[in-house]
C-alpha cells in the first residue's frame, strides 16, 4: 500500500518558527503503522518544517514548488492525480495558517475520492480501509473506505515517532515545479461568528436539569434504533429533519 | 642450568606472554575509532600521572593505597629484577638475590593485604570471581620467588630451589592468563590509559569537564556499538580494576536506579568482545535491571538496559572517585548521542523538552521575553546591541520558576544595593544548551550555544554572573569550542566579593545551624567549593559539613536531565541527600543552583528550610 501524507509549512504557536504540524506528524505514524510506503508532499515553498518531517519517520518528501498566490488544492490535486496513491493522509487542520481544516475535503472533491475525518486508527479491512474515527465526548465511529481515500488524523491519534536529526539529515526532499493556478476565493460568504443555534427540544418543561442540559448540549431525542435496516434509518432521520423544519423537501 | 637461571628464564618467559597479551589487546583496542594522541607528551607524563595523580586519588583510602603499593611495587620490581639477572655476574651475587628476596617479601606482604580486603566479608562495591583469585595467583609467585630466591642466598639443595621456580611459575601463569580479561588486565590498560588518555588536561591536579563536540557531519552520529568508541576510550574501559569507589560515589545506584557505573564500564569493556567470551561480572549488578540477552549488536539493548543510560545525572562523581581516571560521564552522553540524534529513542519527557527547544529555544516552551517576568517591580535592564556594561546577568532556565524567582529576586535586590551595574539580554538569551547536551542532542546545544554567542559578542560587558552553575559551566568551559570565551562568574563568588569589600554590609547573623549542599557543577566540575563557604561564614556563625561536600558532594539528582528522564527508582536521590543533611543537625540547607533548590525542596516535610546563597545574604543584609 502507498500512502502520501500531506505536509504543511506549520509555524510554533509561541515562537512562530517553522515546526511540523504534531497532527502530520502522527499521520506519518498512522501510516507506518499500516506498513505503508510512506512519501509526503508539499506544495509551496521548501520549508524548515517539512525538512523536520523527515526525521519522525518519512525518508522522502516531494515539494511541489508554486507561488505564494498559487492554489495549493490544484497542485496536490495534480500531482496526486497522476500518479494516485492508494491513501492521503492530512491533519485535521494546520498550524499558523489559514488553520480552516478545508483543505483535505477540498482536495477529495476535486479528485472525486473519498474522505474520512478524524482517524484515530486504520486498519486494512476485507473492503478496505478501516478508519477508527474521533467523535465528541470521546466517542470512536468504525469506518471503511475504499481506496483511493483522502483520510485527515486527529490529535488523539497514536503519539509521533520520535524525531532523530540523523534521519531528517538522510531523508530527501525532491523539489517539483507543481501545476500552478490562481488561488481563486472559495468563500462565498463571510460573516462574523456567532455561536450555532440550538434546538431546544425541552423548552419549558421538564426539571431543572433536563432543561439545562437541552439548552447546553447540542440537541438529543429522537429514537435510537440499533442496526437498522438502511430504510427505516432513513426514513427516520427525515422524519426527525421535516419534524424540525430542516427538510428542504418535506412532500418527498 | 641451576635454579638462579630458571628464575631469570621464568621471569622473561613471563614477559613474553605479557608482551603476546598485550598485542592482544592492542589488536582488540584498534577496532575503536581513530583518536588523535600526543604519544612523546604522554609518555613523559607516564610517570608522574601514575605515581602523582593516580596514587593521589587511590591513597583517598590509605589501606588500599598501602596495599597496592606493596602489591604492584613487589611484583615489578621483583619480576624487574629477575629479567635483570640475564646478566651472568649480576646473578653470580649474593646481594642481587637478597635484593629478589626483598621485592618478592613485598609483594607477599601486598598478596596477604589483597586477600584481607575480601575477608571475612566482602564487601558489596568489590567484585568477587577472578579477584577471589588474584591474591592465590600473588602469592603463589611472591612465596616462590622468595623461597627461591632465599634458597639460592643460603645455598640450599638445587631441588628446593626448583621446587621454588614451579611454584612461582604456577602464581606466574595464574597471573599472566588473567591478563586479556582478568583483573590483572588494568595494569596494562591503565599503563595505555594513562599514556594516551583522551582527556590529558584531567592530570596534574587540572579539571578538564568540558564535553567535547562531536563532529556533526560524521557519518554516525554518537556510539551504538563498541567499535563506535575511540580507541583510547575502550582501552579506559579495560583499565577498570573494579575497586567500585564509583559505584559508592553513584547517587543513581544509591536510589535503586538500573545504573552502577562500575558495572557500566564493565559491560562497555565486555561490548568489544563476541557474546561468547565476554567474561563473566560478580559485582554488584545495575539495580533491578533485567538481564541483558547475550547477543552481539548496539550496545543498548544487547548490553545496557536503556535505563542505565537515562539514569546517569552527569554529577561526575564516578569520574572524581576513580583512581583509573576513566571517563564515564563522556561514555554515557556517547551512548546518549546516538539514541538521541540516530534513534530518537528517547525518555518521552526528555523528547518533549529536545522538542521545544527546538522550536521555542527554551526547555519548557517559555517565551524568551518573558524570561524578566520573575523581576516584575523591579528593575532589570536589558542590554540592547551595542550597549555596554560591568556585568551580564545571565538568568537561566530556572528564571521561569515561580520559586526559583524568589531567588533570583534576591540576587537583583542585592546587585542593586551594592551598585553593581548590570543588564540582562533579555529575549535575546535563549537557553543556555546545558540540557540539550547532556540529553545527547549536540546539534540543539552548538545551535543555541552559536546564537547565544552572536548575542553575547553584538554586546559588551566584563563578566558574566549566573546563579546557575550548570550554565556558568556551559558558558565558561564549553562556549570556548564554538568561539565565545567569556570571565564567568557564579553569584557565590560575586556576593562573596562584595561582602568582602565592603559593598554589602550583613546587619545581623544568621541563626541556627547551616549545611550548604554542592553543586555538582560548580564543585566537581569546576573546583568552586571555596566561595560559598566563605560566603556563608560572613553572614552564618553556625555553619557545618556534610560527611558528602565539596569534590565528594552528593548530586541532588537534578542534573543530566535526569528529571525529565524519570527513570524508576527505589528512593528518590533528593532525599537520600536531605537525610544526610538532617544527620548533620541541619536547620537550613544553603544551596547555590536552580536545580538544587528544585529538587531539594521537593523532599517532603518537616526538613529544614532550602535557601538559595542570595536569598541568605539578602536576609543577613537586611530587606532594607
Ligand atoms: S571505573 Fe574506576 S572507580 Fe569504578 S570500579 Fe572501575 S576503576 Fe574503580
Ligand atoms: S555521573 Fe553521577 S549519576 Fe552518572 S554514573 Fe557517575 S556517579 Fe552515577
Amino acid at each position: 500500500m502507498r500512502a502520501v501524507v500531506l505536509l504543511s509549512a506549520g509555524r510554533h504557536p509561541l515562537s512562530a518558527r517553522p515546526a511540523p504540524v504534531p497532527v502530520e506528524m502522527q499521520a506519518i505514524a498512522l501510516a507506518r503503522g499500516l506498513g505503508a510506503d510512506v512519501a509526503g508532499l508539499h506544495a509551496g515553498a521548501p520549508d524548515l518544517a517539512v525538512r523536520e518531517a523527515l526525521g519522525q519517520g518519512m525518508d522522502r518528501v516531494t515539494v511541489l514548488r508554486i507561488g505564494e498566490a498559487d492554489d495549493a488544492v490544484a497542485a496536490l490535486a495534480a500531482a496526486l492525480a497522476a500518479d494516485p496513491p492508494d491513501l492521503v493522509l492530512a491533519g485535521n487542520r494546520g498550524r499558523g495558517g489559514e488553520d480552516s481544516g478545508l483543505l483535505p475535503y477540498l482536495l477529495a472533491e476535486a479528485l472525486g475520492w473519498p474522505i474520512a475525518a478524524n482517524a484515530v486508527a486504520l486498519a486494512a479491512a476485507a473492503e478496505g480501509l478501516a478508519v477508527i474515527q474521533a467523535r465528541a465526548r470521546g466517542a470512536r465511529w468504525r469506518l471503511v473506505v475504499a481506496p483511493p481515500a483522502v483520510v485527515t488524523v486527529h490529535p488523539a491519534a497514536p503519539p509521533a515517532l520520535p524525531f532523530a536529526y540523523a534521519r531528517a539529515r538522510r531523508g530527501r526532499i525532491e523539489e517539483q515545479e507543481g501545476r500552478s493556478a490562481p488561488l481563486v476565493p472559495r468563500v462565498a460568504e463571510e460573516r462574523p461568528y456567532r455561536p450555532r443555534p440550538r434546538v431546544i427540544g425541552v423548552a419549558g418543561g421538564g426539571s431543572a436539569a433536563e432543561r439545562l442540559r437541552a439548552a447546553t448540549e447540542v440537541a438529543g431525542g429522537g429514537r435510537v434504533l440499533v442496526d437498522p435496516p438502511p430504510e427505516e434509518a432513513a426514513r427516520e432521520l427525515l422524519a426527525w429533519l421535516r419534524a424540525l423544519g430542516f427538510s428542504r423537501s418535506a412532500d418527498e | 642450568m641451576g635454579p638462579a637461571g630458571a628464575f631469570v628464564l621464568l621471569a622473561w618467559i613471563l614477559l613474553a606472554s605479557v608482551l603476546v597479551a598485550g598485542a592482544r589487546l592492542v589488536l582488540r583496542w584498534r577496532r575503536g575509532r581513530a583518536a588523535r594522541v600526543d604519544w612523546w607528551a604522554g609518555l613523559v607524563a607516564l610517570p608522574r600521572r601514575y605515581l602523582v595523580d593516580v596514587h593521589g586519588v587511590v591513597a583517598r583510602d590509605p589501606r588500599a593505597a598501602r596495599m597496592h603499593a606493596l602489591t604492584a611495587g613487589g611484583l615489578l620490581g621483583s619480576s624487574g629484577l629477575l629479567l635483570l639477572g640475564v646478566v651472568p655476574a649480576l646473578r653470580a651475587g649474593v646481594v642481587y638475590w637478597v635484593l629478589v628476596a626483598t621485592s618478592f617479601a613485598v609483594a607477599l606482604a601486598g598478596s596477604a593485604m589483597v586477600a584481607r580486603r575480601r575477608r571475612p566479608v566482602r564487601p558489596a562495591h568489590l567484585s568477587a570471581g577472578g579477584f577471589l583469585w588474584l591474591p592465590v595467583w600473588v602469592f603463589l609467585y611472591a612465596a616462590g620467588g622468595l623461597a627461591g630466591a632465599g634458597a639460592i642466598v643460603l645455598t640450599a639443595s638445587p631441588g628446593l630451589g626448583f621446587a621454588a621456580v614451579v611454584l612461582a611459575a604456577v602464581g606466574g601463569a595464574g597471573l599472566v592468563s588473567g591478563l586479556l580479561t582478568g583483573p590483572i588486565r588494568h595494569a596494562l590498560a591503565g599503563a595505555v590509559h594513562l599514556v594516551a588518555h583522551p582527556r590529558p588536561g584531567r592530570f596534574a591536579g587540572r579539571r578538564e569537564s568540558a564535553l567535547l563536540p562531536l563532529d556533526l557531519e560524521a557519518a554516525r552520529l554518537g556510539v551504538a556499538v563498541a567499535e563506535d568508541f575511540a580507541w583510547n576510550r575502550l582501552v579506559g574501559f579495560d583499565a577498570c580494576i573494579q575497586c567500585g569507589r564509583c559505584e559508592l560515589a553513584c547517587p543513581a545506584f544509591a536510589a535503586g536506579q538500573r545504573l552502577n557505573p562500575k558495572k557500566l564500564i564493565q559491560d562497555l569493556a565486555a561490548a568489544s568482545l563476541p557474546p561468547g567470551a565476554r567474561p563473566a561480572y560478580e559485582g554488584s549488578p545495575h539495580p533491578g535491571a533485567p538481564p541483558p540477552p547475550l547477543a552481539a549488536g548496539p550496545i543498548v539493548g544487547a548490553v545496557l538496559h536503556p535505563d542505565t543510560l537515562w539514569a546517569c545525572t552527569t554529577c561526575r562523581a564516578c569520574v572524581a572517585a576513580c583512581p583509573m581516571f576513566i571517563e564515564h560521564v563522556d561514555a554515557v552522553v556517547d551512548l546518549r548521542r546516538h539514541a538521541s540524534l540516530e534513534e530518537g529513542a528517547l525518555p518521552e519527557k526528555a523528547a518533549a523538552v529536545l522538542e521545544a527547544i527546538r522550536h521555542t529555544d527554551e526547555p519548557e516552551g517559555n517565551p524568551l521575553a518573558a524570561r524578566g517576568d520573575f523581576a516584575a517591580g523591579l528593575e532589570l535592564p536589558v542590554l540592547g546591541a551595542g550597549e555596554s556594561t560591568d556585568v551580564l546577568l545571565w538568568l537561566g532556565a530556572g528564571a521561569f520558576d515561580l520559586r526559583y524567582g524568589r531567588s533570583l529576586r534576591a540576587l537583583v535586590t542585592l546587585l542593586r544595593r551594592a551598585g553593581v551595574a548590570f543588564a540582562v539580554l533579555g529575549a535575546e538569551e535563549r537557553d543556555c544548551g546545558d540540557l540539550a547536551r547532556r540529553l545527547g542532542d549536540e546539534v540543539e546545544f552548538a545551535r543555541l550555544a552559536r546564537a547565544n554567542i552572536a548575542a553575547l559578542n553584538a554586546r559588551r560587558f566584563a563578566r558574566i554572573v549566573t546563579a546557575d552553575p550548570h550554565a556558568l559551566h556551559v558558558l565558561r568551559n564549553e562556549y570556548p569550542d564554538f568561539g565565545g570565551c567569556y570571565t564567568v562568574v557564579h553569584h557565590s563568588a560575586l556576593l562573596e566579593s562584595l561582602l568582602a569589600e565592603g559593598r554589602l554590609t550583613p546587619e545581623r547573623r544568621l541563626a541556627g545551624r547551616i549545611v550548604y549542599h554542592d553543586p555538582c557543577y560548580l564543585a566537581r566540575y569546576n573546583g568552586e567549593t571555596g566561595a560559598p563557604r566563605r560566603l556563608l561564614d560572613r553572614i552564618a556563625p553556625e555553619r557545618v559539613e556534610m560527611a558528602r561536600h565539596g569534590l565528594s558532594a552528593m548530586c541532588c539528582g537534578g542534573g543530566g536531565g535526569a528529571p525529565v528522564s524519570d527513570v524508576e527508582a527505589v528512593r528518590r536521590i533528593p532525599d537520600l541527600r536531605m537525610a544526610q543533611a538532617r544527620e548533620v543537625g541541619a536547620q537550613t540547607l544553603a544551596v547555590a543552583c536552580p536545580g538544587c533548590t528544585a529538587m531539594l525542596e521537593g523532599v517532603p516535610e518537616p526538613r529544614p528550610p532550602v535557601r538559595d546563597l542570595a536569598e541568605l545574604v539578602l536576609e543577613a543584609v537586611g530587606e532594607g
